[in-house]
């Protein structure tokens, strides 16, 4: 009997970062589903769990830390690992410095995305 | 007898030891009698008239006191110049005196000269280092004033009239910062409460309304008691300085805003890349296009951002034409015409007929046009919540003006990204944008004399509305300094 696919949520407004990790990650055997801002990540998430989350954090509507506080607080979902993937260091260390009730994210990858250490710390995280 | 004349000299002994000159003078104002000093100095008398003693002159002195003397039997006090026999000039006070005989008639007057010479020196001393202090006070480059424990300015110096006006006894604070009441922070209260130098820096704003930031320092002025009586506070214009640092602020922060750009294009490059391989590899057409779509439109952002990143780095001089509104708007149009066809976008152009001509740099409206555009079109692109994606372009005009909207219903922005739009640096987009391309919009617009104004809503889209003069006014000149030159 083989295993399931493990399912990885893709959070990034940038449609070019939602088609090129889509593609990496199904290629790599993982199910993807992407979402364009956290308010839409939130609703796909709770409509299917997935095995792990990769996150922008600027994002209009709902951004990724706002995103990653709503999941921590919900019993059901602050179990999923989450990498946080910028271009924006700096928004990050505010994000680091601002989880005062929020246990840090389980990966960081700045962004351009390095495909074998992001592969990497996907499998590390949920095999 | 014997034994008073020991204990009280005799007054001619007196007389002749006083260390003044002492001379007795009849109504010809001829010296009849002199002490000792006066003879050292001034010769002997044989009946000379004072006037020529003293002074070397062969007619009285417009104003003698020792002719008031006589007139009215009353001591009187003048101020003069003599010479004595050695040619030294001595400056003296002189008391005159009558000598009354049993009848109370004035017989004769007694004139007394001090000499002040060393005093009137060094009051000439005194004259010359205060007012050596004063121009000191006057010329230093920064203003100087003078503030009472009640805050009001006493003493300022002629730098600060220049550009705060006269004092006039207001309050510190009214001057410097037009405001009615104390400000939270004062340096001169803390001054007064602790006799200390302290310092501050602030922002004032002169009588024509220029902001200058100052860097105050404040010292005690003591009374003779060793009371504060005063505070003397001394501002230094640093405005030079601090437009410098914000330009270094500038720089650094652009840096940071073109590698978090970068970032951004590499990741797509990347993304591009890898879907033209996997694409070849795997013999997926579909794939493969896609990829290759990501890849152009990177390598156009790259070239948009470096021109605006050189657009903002390179001191342009405008190169001012009479320009057609419809003209150059079709020909920005034709420019993205394609890149909004391989987005999807309905991209639509509209010149009103009356759209007319205008002043401006061809160079920078187009440049102004393809940033509100490219904006408005990766508005669009990044929205996934709309199927159907429209950018109109229209050109219209009133008498005064020549008017460019570019409007979209991508993803639009809230208020407070709406504020901040065209301020430097700023994007909505995280490491997708420089945050270069709307500032320099609206650098261009105002260079041009015009303005921006934007309406969005969040997930509706948003409306950008340049509005240009059509001639250039005195005031767009002195915005730019420039009347106008060749680009190189």
């Amino acid at each position: 009997m083989t295993e399931p696919r493990k399912s990885v949520l893709v959070v990034d407004d940038e449609p070019d970062v939602r088609e090129y990790l889509s593609a990496l990650l199904e290629d790599n055997g993982f199910d993807v589903a992407t979402a364009e801002d956290g308010t839409n990540a939130l609703d796909k998430v709770r409509a299917r769990l997935p095995d792990l989350i990769t996150l922008d954090i600027t994002m209009p509507e709902k951004s990724g830390v706002r995103f990653y506080r709503d999941i921590r607080e919900d019993e059901q979902l602050k179990h999923i690992p989450v990498i946080m993937v910028t271009g924006i260091s700096t928004d990050f260390e505010r994000f680091i410095s601002s989880r005062k009730q929020v246990p840090p994210p389980e990966g960081y990858m700045s962004k351009p995305i390095d495909q074998q250490k992001i592969l990497k710390m996907i499998e590390e995280l949920i095999s | 007898m014997a034994k008073e004349e020991n204990r009280e000299p005799p007054y001619d002994q007196l007389f002749q030891a006083m260390p003044c000159y002492i001379s007795i003078q009849n109504r010809d104002l001829r010296i009849i009698e002199a002490n000792d000093k006066f003879k050292r100095d001034f010769g002997t008398l044989n009946g000379r008239h004072c006037f020529e003693v003293y002074k070397g002159r062969t007619e009285k002195c417009e104003v003698c006191p020792v002719e008031q003397s006589f007139a009215d039997g009353l001591s009187h006090r003048s101020e003069e110049r003599v010479r004595t026999r050695d040619g030294r000039e001595v400056s003296v006070i002189v008391y005159s005196s009558p000598v009354k005989d049993q009848e109370g008639r004035v017989t004769s007057v007694m004139e007394v000269s001090t000499d002040v010479t060393e005093i009137k020196a060094l009051e000439e001393k005194l004259r010359m280092s205060e007012q050596r202090y004063r121009l000191l006070f006057d010329r230093v480059p920064c203003y100087i004033t003078v503030q009472d424990p009640e805050l009001n300015v006493i003493e300022a110096n002629q730098r600060f009239i220049e550009d705060f006006g006269r004092p006039e006894t207001r309050k510190c604070y009214e001057v410097y910062k037009h405001r009615r009441e104390e400000c939270l922070h004062c340096p001169v209260q803390e001054t007064l409460r602790d006799g200390g130098v302290h310092h501050s820096e602030e922002v004032v704003a002169s009588l024509d309304g220029d902001r200058i930031n100052t860097l105050v320092y404040t010292a005690p002025i003591l009374d003779t008691e060793g009371n504060i009586d005063s505070v003397m506070e001394m501002s230094t214009n640093i405005t030079p300085i601090r437009e410098l640092q914000s330009q270094l602020e500038s720089v650094g922060l652009l840096i940071s805003s073109i590698s978090h750009g970068i970032k951004g294009l590499l990741n797509g490059l990347d993304g591009g890349m890898y879907l033209v391989n996997t694409g070849l590899k795997k013999n997926n057409p579909e794939r493969l296009s896609k990829g290759w779509e990501m890849v152009q439109r990177n390598v156009d952002r790259i070239r948009s951002q470096v021109m605006n990143i050189l657009y903002y780095a390179k001191e342009r001089v405008p190169q001012w034409e009479r320009l057609n509104g419809g003209e150059i708007g079709a020909e920005v149009f034709k420019v993205l015409e394609a890149k909004a066809k391989e987005l999807g976008v309905m991209l639509r152009y509209d010149a009103a007929e009356d759209a007319g001509a205008f002043d401006g740099d061809p160079q920078a409206i187009r440049a102004m046009l393809i940033n509100l555009l490219e904006n408005s079109l990766d508005a669009c692109r990044v929205d996934s919540r709309k199927t159907v994606h429209r950018v109109t372009f229209e050109v219209t005009g009133t008498e005064d003006e020549i008017r460019f909207m570019v409007a979209d219903n991508g993803i639009g922005m809230d208020r407070e990204t709406r504020d901040k739009a065209a301020s430097l640096f700023f994007t909505s987009k995280g490491a997708k944008g420089t945050g270069l391309g709307l500032f320099i919009a609206n650098k261009i617009t105002t260079a041009h004399g015009g303005r921006i104004t934007v309406d969005s809503e969040l997930d509706r889209g948003a409306c950008f509305l340049v509005s240009i003069p059509r001639r250039r006014t005195i005031e767009t000149l002195e915005k730019i300094g420039n009347k106008g030159g060749r680009n190189d």
